[in-house]
């Protein structure tokens, strides 16, 4: 098999295997973010505090090494995860401790005029966190979290560190076999590309989707 | 019917012993110089502030009684804010529905029917109904703001300064509409500085000065013919503004 063959082929199931790795990790650090977010805002002082102390935790480990605590660190106390789940695992609870920052700093943002109004309609918290701050919160925080999205993406090549049958790992066995270090990281570095591409694209027409006349300017006074 | 009301925020004395009674039907003004507690008294009403001390009733329901559910009695208030505060993601008749089918869990049909009416009482015209709030008038806003409030049908309508942030050709379309549903019986309580509106649509006007109601009476004895010192001094000094604006 010529060289491009072997490389395509294997790219192939690369390119699956970290897609696969995106769609589990990109929902899921979203919702995990948009709730710990909220539970730093209105959470009582032991939900804060564990809320705070995650956040703190897991924006000072370096993602690598949090990638090789979920893999061997929890094998070792009997935890043990398929490379695929160990670096899923890592890169969620990573992302979501930045972006619960974004939607803790949205939610800050917004009037206090929005939570007046929404009492003084007999809403329950949970009715006026659900229906009348997370919507505007979450359009606030959206640019931070679509750049979470191109970080995860990228990112997600260090999963090759667990073994992770992905995009990068491919083109680390790859080159180790054939010696084209140009060929292979140049190509990579396109696939790579052309996904946070694709993803920025999809970004900018959600956002416009979302986007409310006035809503930026009203919010942020 | 507020008993005896205090608040204190820190070491500052803002309600100093308020009390008073709005009746079915009646239609109170307050009025007194800014700062003095206006505000923080129709939050506690709607107990979206909770009083240091002192009671309060909405009928024979004690909202000051801690085992009440809160949420529940704030239903049946109606509260318009200064600076309107509609819901700045939702279009002018969903910001009058979420009220009704996120809180009274009414079905979206009959929320929308409910929402229609209200809109059409308080003069917002269908080809605005679709619109955000910042595709607004300050006016339109502002009778947005009192249709969400009406479609809950509240027992009382607290109004604070409702027209304060409008120029005056935008008040007069809001107060048009806040004396219509006082003519139709709404039981009001209206902070404002509008002596006019005031003297029109108040059964009984109340002067609020550092945290006590110093005055009450009907509105001509007490614009007019004031007793006290310090009333007179405040009417002075808002005609005095308004003769400036003029
Ligand atoms: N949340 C708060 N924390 C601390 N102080 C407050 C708070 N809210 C109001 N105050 C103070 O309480 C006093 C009364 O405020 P309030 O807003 O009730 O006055 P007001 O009569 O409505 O005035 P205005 O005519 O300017 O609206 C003011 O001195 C204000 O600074
Ligand atoms: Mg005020």
């Amino acid at each position: 098999m010529s060289f491009w063959n072997e490389f395509f082929s294997k790219l192939y199931i690369g390119v699956l295997t970290t897609l696969q790795l995106l769609a589990v990790a990109i929902p899921s650090s979203i919702i995990l973010g948009i709730f710990i977010g909220v539970l730093r805002v209105y959470g009582g002082k032991i939900e804060k505090t564990l809320a705070n102390l995650y956040v703190h935790i897991f924006r000072g480990f370096p993602l690598l090494v949090t990638l090789m605590i979920m893999f061997f660190g929890l094998a070792d106390i009997g935890i043990r995860l398929t490379p695929y789940w160990a670096a899923a695992l890592a890169i969620i609870v990573c992302s979501s401790a930045y972006q619960s920052e974004y939607v803790r700093m949205s939610i800050l943002s917004i009037d206090e005029g929005q939570s007046l109004a929404a009492r003084s309609l007999g809403m329950k918290r949970s009715v006026e966190i659900l229906y009348i701050i997370l919507p505007q919160a979450f359009r606030i925080a959206f640019p931070g979290i679509g750049n979470e999205i191109i970080y995860m993406i990228l990112y997600s090549s260090l999963a090759y560190i667990v073994g992770v049958n992905e995009i990068f790992s491919v083109a680390i066995s790859v080159n180790s076999i054939w010696f084209k270090p140009t060929e292979v990281f140049l190509t990579t570095a396109l696939i790579y590309l052309a996904m946070t591409t694709m993803a920025s694209y999809g970004l900018k027409k959600l956002e416009r989707k979302l986007w409310i006349p006035g809503f930026e300017t009203d919010v942020k006074r | 019917m507020v008993k005896d009301l205090y608040k204190r925020y820190g070491d500052k004395a803002v309600l100093r012993g308020v009390s008073f009674e709005v009746e079915k039907g009646k239609v109170k003004v307050i009025m007194g110089p800014s700062g003095t507690g206006k505000t923080t008294l129709l939050k506690c009403i709607d107990m979206l502030v909770k009083p240091d001390s002192g009671k309060i009733w909405l009928e024979d329901l004690e909202l000051t009684d801690p085992r009440i559910d809160v949420s529940e009695a704030r239903r049946k208030i109606g509260f318009v804010f200064q600076e309107f505060n509609l819901f700045h993601h939702l279009t002018a008749i969903k910001n009058v529905m979420i009220g009704l089918t996120k809180v009274k869990k009414l079905p979206r049909g009959e929320a929308r029917a409910i929402a229609e009416r209200s809109l059409l009482k308080v003069h917002i015209d269908r080809e605005l109904w679709d619109k955000y709030p910042a595709q607004l008038s300050g006016g339109q806003k502002q009778r947005v703001a009192i249709a969400r409030a009406l479609a809950m049908e509240p027992m009382i309508m607290l109004y604070d300064e409702p027209t304060s942030a409008l120029d005056p050709q935008l008040t007069r379309e809001v107060l048009e509409v806040i004396k219509e549903l006082a003519e139709d019986g709404m039981t009001s309580l209206i902070v404002t500085h509008e002596v006019g509106f005031a003297s029109e649509v108040a059964d009984e006007i109340m002067i609020m000065i550092d945290g006590r109601i110093v005055e009450r009476g009907d509105p001509r004895s007490i614009i007019y013919d004031p007793r006290r010192e310090e009333t007179r001094k405040f009417f002075n000094k808002i005609m005095k503004i308004g003769d400036e604006l003029r």
